[in-house]
């Protein structure tokens, strides 16, 4: 058998054809939508995964090259931009992107979208198990419930927040009245402080794993991502369980990651990958996205494609986005102080 | 094989040594120096490196003492090893207790038993890291049969229930785990090498099993144990795959943080200056076993 | 001093189960009829079918076989030349270079081989800095163990071959290689499954494009737990049990704990 491997792998590497190097989100694209456009491109689509921007930006840091096209969030967008990483985008080609609600052009990290298009956004917000969460009468619309004491001695260990220290220090941040952008350290050690006064509450600092623990029941209530409640909803009902997983934007605000496509230099085939960023923004193909994995979507084409009950959903397609906020870029010195903070945290 | 004569040694030291020589210069040492000279670097504005000679005036560049200051500069790093070489050695002590009365049954079982002995000791330890961790992922899960028997003792006396996983608990678990056998084997090859008429002699002069074993069988394994020490204690102290996966909110080490400079941070320098700070604990501490595994204690 | 003999059985079985019951249930859960690995539900051997369609998996396994395989032919000529030159030439400063990789912990040499490669050798992470990461710390194991192989040697046979007007390269052709030859097969092999194991080097110097095993398995820790995991597990277990006991054959010593 592992003779065979060897050849499958050898054979693998050797084949020469129509390729398209895709960088993106793990499960952030339909096998459907892929089979789809490979059959009308005559090519095949490569994907590699990323759970995290920091990741990502982190292994482009690290020299990996060959990627035709990416899906960052606008701050790593902002980064990339500034690095001199992107190709120009050749509108000329992509005749769909009239699809795109205007509300989401234009936007600070790329003005003008030069380089980039949007594909899909999602909201971080608050998640909780429907029947144990009203049992105990804690309320959602606020991050008070993931930060103050007085509600969390109720689910001590039953609560996860995101292991990401950007999104975390934003819901501190915006918890406190401040921008999720601001930069004052002094802010920042504020939101430190409430993170470590909440933290023996807390059972873990998790990345992706909490679908599942919310889906199993194990955890009640968690700081995560729309699309990923959307996913631990949909298991749950799947698996009657016989509660349902829901999802509240805080009052406070929330961050808004507005993922959007991007031509990577080192990508020898930009001309299949603005093919494919067309395709995308075709309404059916963009919807079939948001079907599979309830994520927010900026194409109005699409809208009509979507099933009902996820346009209707507020913590995926948000009645305002006023206090929604998307992240900026940090320089190196902030990020330098934001992983000291981040040591405190963990350490205490 | 005799030593050979001079002018032969010297060529054939070279022709015989040179190619791994060369290799190991070039993919070990190169790097080792790199490190340090990262350490001195100025972060790159996106990540990686300021060049140390600048492309455009105006930007950052050069060579600076800045990260080791920022290291020194407050408590939380230097607590960070010390809460690094807290854990590495929580696991040596306990990966000693454990594996103590196992070497020592096999070094004074019959001959024939004792190969057959040791290889269970190294065949799990065959298997995959990430396995073993994996392992007690499984175990220490709440739905696991361990959990619910400890979860219902301990709500029979009517306490909380505990999680397993994700504490620093199941850390310490996994690191003695994935580190035992290296205690084993050195403690063993000493213990093996013991003159068993030390304890008949020690018996007719009228010592108990207590005394004989703290008055001569102890004082003669310390060289094991010293041994065994170094090779658990130096890849605890570096370790991250643990702690990231069984870990919970408070479980970072000197791993983690290593790890994160390179993969979130993108603070490269830091990272190198974190590396450099490690490897001079781990050569503190063999210098230190090496020199008291090599006393005489008896 | 009976009662105390049962006491060290007691406490030895103790940890022998230690060792044994975690990996016992690894394999026994990769047989459950179930998605948790909680509760024992029936017999299955589904989670291996999935394992042999799963693309991602098969590519990754390929991979890490073929560094494997490089790296422990790689290292098992460079290991040996090391151990002889160590053990005969007393070549003190290759001993160092040779041990070092092999006691330090492994994040350090992950991280100056990606400093290298980045700043210095401007090398795309992949198969190739993955490969040359692993012979890194390969050579120490098979020198070690073809040092460990020339000093249980009688010295005489040399002589003896000098004496009859053996060149050194006849003396080596025909004498120490024959003689050093399982060592280095066992050193070999033992690469092969250090190679084939490698999470932390690998992890920091694989870049995006090769997932190795150990890799693969990680990201599947980290996100979804799935019986898959304990089949891959079993077998990756099987096939390093193999190699072990198949160096074992060449070089006895090698599991007496001796190195």
């Amino acid at each position: 058998m592992w003779r065979c491997l060897l050849i499958l792998a050898l054979a693998g590497s050797a084949q020469a054809e129509n390729l398209l190097h895709l960088y993106n989100w793990n499960n952030y694209i339909s096998d459907t939508t892929i089979a789809r456009f490979e059959a009308e491109c005559a090519c095949r689509v490569v994907q590699d995964y990323y759970s995290d921007n920091e990741e990502m930006l982190a292994k482009l840091t690290a020299g990996a090259v060959g990627y035709d096209l990416i899906i960052p969030t606008g701050n790593a967008v902002e980064s990339l931009i500034r690095q001199h990483a992107l190709r120009e985008l050749d509108k000329s080609q992509l005749p769909n992107l009239k699809n795109i609600d205007p509300a989401y052009l234009n936007t600070a990290f790329d003005p003008g979208n030069r380089y980039s298009v949007p594909y899909a956004y999602t909201i971080t917000l608050i998640g909780y198990n429907r029947e144990k969460i009203r049992a105990l009468g804690l309320p959602v619309d606020s991050w008070a419930v993931i930060f103050e004491p007085r509600y969390l001695e109720k689910i001590k260990g039953r609560v996860t927040v995101l292991d990401s220290q950007r999104e975390l220090l934003a819901a501190a941040l915006k918890y406190l009245g401040y921008s999720a952008n601001d930069t004052e350290e002094a802010h920042w050690m504020q939101a430190r402080d409430l993170i470590i006064r909440a933290k023996p509450y807390w059972a873990a600092f998790n990345a992706s794993s909490y679908i599942k623990e919310l889906t199993v029941g194990n955890i009640w209530l968690v700081q995560g991502y729309s699309s990923d409640i959307f996913q631990a909803d949909l298991d749950a009902v799947t698996a009657k369980r016989g509660f349902r997983i829901q999802a509240a934007i805080p009052g406070e605000g929330a961050v808004l990651s507005l993922d959007s496509m991007v031509l990577h230099k080192s990508g020898p085939r930009p001309d299949l990958a603005l093919r494919f960023i067309n395709f995308m923004l075709d309404g059916k193909n963009a919807a079939e996205l948001t079907n599979l994995i309830g994520s927010g979507n900026p194409n109005r084409d699409a809208l009509r494609y979507i099933r009902p009950e996820i346009v209707q959903n507020p913590a995926i397609f948000p009645v305002s986005v006023q206090h929604l906020e998307m992240l900026r870029e940090l320089d190196r010195h902030q990020r330098r102080v934001l992983s000291r903070i981040w040591t405190e945290i963990k350490l205490r | 094989m005799t030593k050979p004569y001079n002018s032969e040694a010297r060529l054939g030291k070279y022709l015989v040594g040179g190619p791994p020589f060369l290799f190991l210069l070039l993919m070990f040492a190169a790097p080792a120096v790199i490190t340090v000279i990262a350490s001195l670097s100025y972060p790159g504005e996106f990540g990686g490196l300021a060049p140390l000679v600048a492309r455009d005036p105006g930007t950052l560049h050069g060579v600076t003492l800045e990260t080791y200051r920022f290291f020194f500069s407050d408590f939380i790093y230097i607590e960070i090893f010390l809460k690094s070489v807290l854990m590495a050695s929580a696991t040596t002590l306990f990966c000693l207790s454990l594996a103590y009365p196992l070497a020592l049954l096999i070094a004074r079982s019959p001959k024939k038993r004792r190969d057959r002995l040791v290889l269970l000791v190294i065949l799990p330890f065959a298997s995959n890291f990430l396995i073993r961790i994996y392992a007690w992922m499984i175990v220490l899960g709440p739905q696991s049969a361990l959990s619910r028997l400890i979860n219902g003792i301990l709500s029979l006396f009517g306490l909380a229930p505990v999680h397993l996983l994700f504490s620093s608990f199941a850390v310490l678990i996994a690191l003695v785990y994935v580190h035992l056998p290296f205690m084993v084997l050195p403690l063993y090859t000493n213990l093996e090498k013991h003159d068993p008429s030390l304890l008949d002699a020690a018996q007719d002069l009228g010592a108990n099993a207590w005394q004989r074993f703290w008055r001569v069988t102890f004082p003669l394994s310390l060289p094991g144990v010293f041994a065994g020490t170094a090779l658990v204690f130096i890849p605890a102290l570096g370790m991250f795959a643990i702690p990231e996966i069984l870990g919970g909110t408070g479980d970072m080490l000197i791993g983690n943080l290593i790890k994160e400079q390179f993969l979130v941070t993108r603070d490269w320098p830091f990272g190198a200056t974190l590396s450099i700070m490690l490897t001079i604990a781990v050569l503190m501490i063999a210098w230190l076993t090496a020199k008291l595994g090599a006393r005489r204690y008896v | 001093m009976y009662s105390s003999r049962y006491g060290l059985w007691a406490a030895a079985l103790a940890v022998y189960a230690f060792l044994y019951l975690p990996l016992a249930i690894v394999v026994a859960y990769s047989f459950n009829d179930s998605r948790l690995n909680a509760e024992w539900v029936g017999f299955t051997w589904h989670w291996y079918q999935v394992l042999l369609h799963d693309e991602d998996m098969l590519i990754a396994a390929g991979n890490s076989l073929l560094i494997a395989l490089v790296s422990s032919l790689i290292s098992t000529v460079l290991g040996t030349l090391a151990g002889i030159a160590i053990y005969r030439y007393d070549f003190k400063l290759l001993n160092f270079l040779v041990m070092a990789p092999v006691a330090m912990p492994e994040i350090l040499l992950g991280v100056s081989l990606l400093l290298f490669y980045i700043q210095v050798l401007n090398l795309t992470l992949g198969m190739l800095s993955v490969l040359l990461a692993h012979i890194v710390f390969s050579i120490g194991f098979v020198a070690i163990v073809v040092r460990a192989g020339l000093a249980a040697l009688d010295v005489s046979i040399f002589e003896a071959a000098r004496d009859l007007g053996a060149s050194p390269w006849q003396t080596f052709r025909h004498v120490t290689y024959p003689l050093i030859l399982p060592c280095m097969i066992a050193g070999g092999l033992m690469a092969f499954t250090l190679s084939i194991d490698d999470f932390v080097v690998t992890f920091f110097t694989a870049g995006v494009g090769v997932q190795t095993l150990p890799l693969h398995i990680y990201s599947m820790i980290k996100t979804s737990v799935t019986p898959e995991v304990n089949a891959v597990s079993t077998l990756l277990m099987l096939l390093t049990l193999a190699l072990i006991l198949a160096a074992a054959r060449f070089a006895p010593d090698m599991l007496k704990g001796k190195y």
